[in-house]
């Protein structure tokens, strides 16, 4: 399998909504355009509401992968 | 203290609607009318001269979307009636007639909105407000299924929806589409919409789906799209004394035939309801599928 590797990285396990998503969000300024971030999300409401909010602020998606109980998101800037 | 005796051209402002009787000897309130609650700001102000001018420095902001001014004394009410004129101040109406058209913000600020409510609602006013009716008849636009603007509750209630459709050829396969639906499925007492094949690839059935379109905002690759936008329909929901919601007689139905079915439910209102009575109550004694015959 074709393993994408983020360039930054941030466990967001066990942080609630909408907290998860303003801790990417924020994440992501720091970062350059086409820089890629892979985030650690709970299951349930944070990994559906993160997606549909990064994607709402026009950057993409690459990945979203289930691993036991949380899941991975990778982000590409825009 | 000597009776004050009110001169005809003083009273005239009263039968014009509008203007409502205060619990208070000789005083009113002015209920105003905002079509789907969309109010420029430089309108605004113009309340706040009403206000301070007639009234007693404030206002009341209605459920149905109006301004309502109190405290207005009835020598003052044809100057008043002269200045709305002025200023562009649209009057509500009370009595036996249509209510002001309310609606939610909508699509063009609202993340689950598939229609622009507020600019519909001003396009509707002049159908669907201020006509004779036997009690009174009330409109409600809402842009999705969350019902902001409670279409169920209204006389005659569209609720905008979004028929979904998946591009396989983009999917990536996440499942974050299923598990939406199966969330907003479950709520609803229903099969999912979305389950996914053996190959991780979603599967829709249109059936089960209620329209609010999850799986749409969700994708992260934009999978889901929305292949049809229209109207669910419901009529005779009411709240007051005894609260009634409306029931759903069609989904999907366009945008370009509201106007006709606004104009058709009031004259079966008119039709079937005796004076005094709501929409809803009339309807107990009809057949639901011949008023929609006659509606749609
Ligand atoms: S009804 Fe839907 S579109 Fe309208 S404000 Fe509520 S959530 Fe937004
Ligand atoms: S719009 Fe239909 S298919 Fe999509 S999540 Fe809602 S119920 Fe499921
Ligand atoms: S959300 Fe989109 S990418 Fe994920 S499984 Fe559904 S259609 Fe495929």
């Amino acid at each position: 399998m074709n393993r994408i590797k983020g360039n930054q990285y941030i466990n967001l396990k066990g942080v609630p909504c909408p907290l998860n998503f303003v801790k990417t969000k924020l994440k992501l300024e720091t970062m350059g355009t086409g820089e890629v971030l892979e985030v650690e999300l709970d299951d349930g409401e944070p990994i559906t509401n993160v997606t549909a909010s990064v994607k709402e602020e026009g950057h993409q998606i690459l990945k979203v992968e289930k691993a036991d109980e949380y899941w991975k998101l990778l982000i590409k800037k825009q | 203290m000597t009776k004050k005796i009110y001169k005809d051209n003083e009273l005239a402002g009263l039968r014009t609607g509008g203007i409502i009787k205060q619990k208070q000897k000789d005083y009113f309130i002015l209920r105003t009318r905002i079509p789907g609650g969309h109010l420029k700001a430089d309108l605004l102000k113009k309340y706040s001269t009403i206000a301070k001018k007639y009234g007693r420095d404030y206002v009341h902001v209605s459920t149905r979307q109006g301004i309502e001014i109190p405290w207005i004394h009835i020598k003052n009410i044809p100057k008043l009636l002269k200045d709305l004129k002025k200023l562009n101040i649209l009057k509500g109406a009370c009595g036996p007639r249509s209510r002001n058209l309310i609606a939610c913000p909508g699509m063009s600020v609202c993340r689950f909105g598939f229609v622009d409510t507020e600019q519909l609602a001003g396009k509707l006013d002049s159908v669907a407000f201020g006509k004779e009716v036997p009690k009174k008849f009330k409109v409600a636009i809402t842009g999705c299924l969350n019902s902001c603007a409670k279409p169920q509750e209204n006389d005659l209630g569209f609720q905008a929806q979004g028929e979904p459709e998946v591009d396989l050829s983009k999917c990536i396969g996440c499942t974050l589409c299923a598990k939406v639906c199966e969330k907003v499925c479950l709520r609803g007492k229903r099969k999912p919409a979305i389950i996914m094949d053996e190959n991780k690839r979603p599967i829709y059935r249109k059936k089960n789906c209620f329209f609010e379109g999850d799986c749409i905002r969700v994708c992260p690759v934009n999978a889901w799209k929305t292949k049809m936008v229209g109207f669910a329909v419901y009529i005779g929901g009411k709240v007051g004394r005894f609260p009634k919601f409306g029931v759903k007689i069609a989904d999907f139905v366009k945008e370009s035939q509201i106007p006709k079915i606004i104009r058709n439910t009031i004259r079966c209102y008119n039709r079937i309801a005796k004076k005094g009575e709501r929409f809803g109550e009339a309807l107990e004694r009809q057949d639901l599928e011949k008023i929609k015959e006659e509606i749609l």
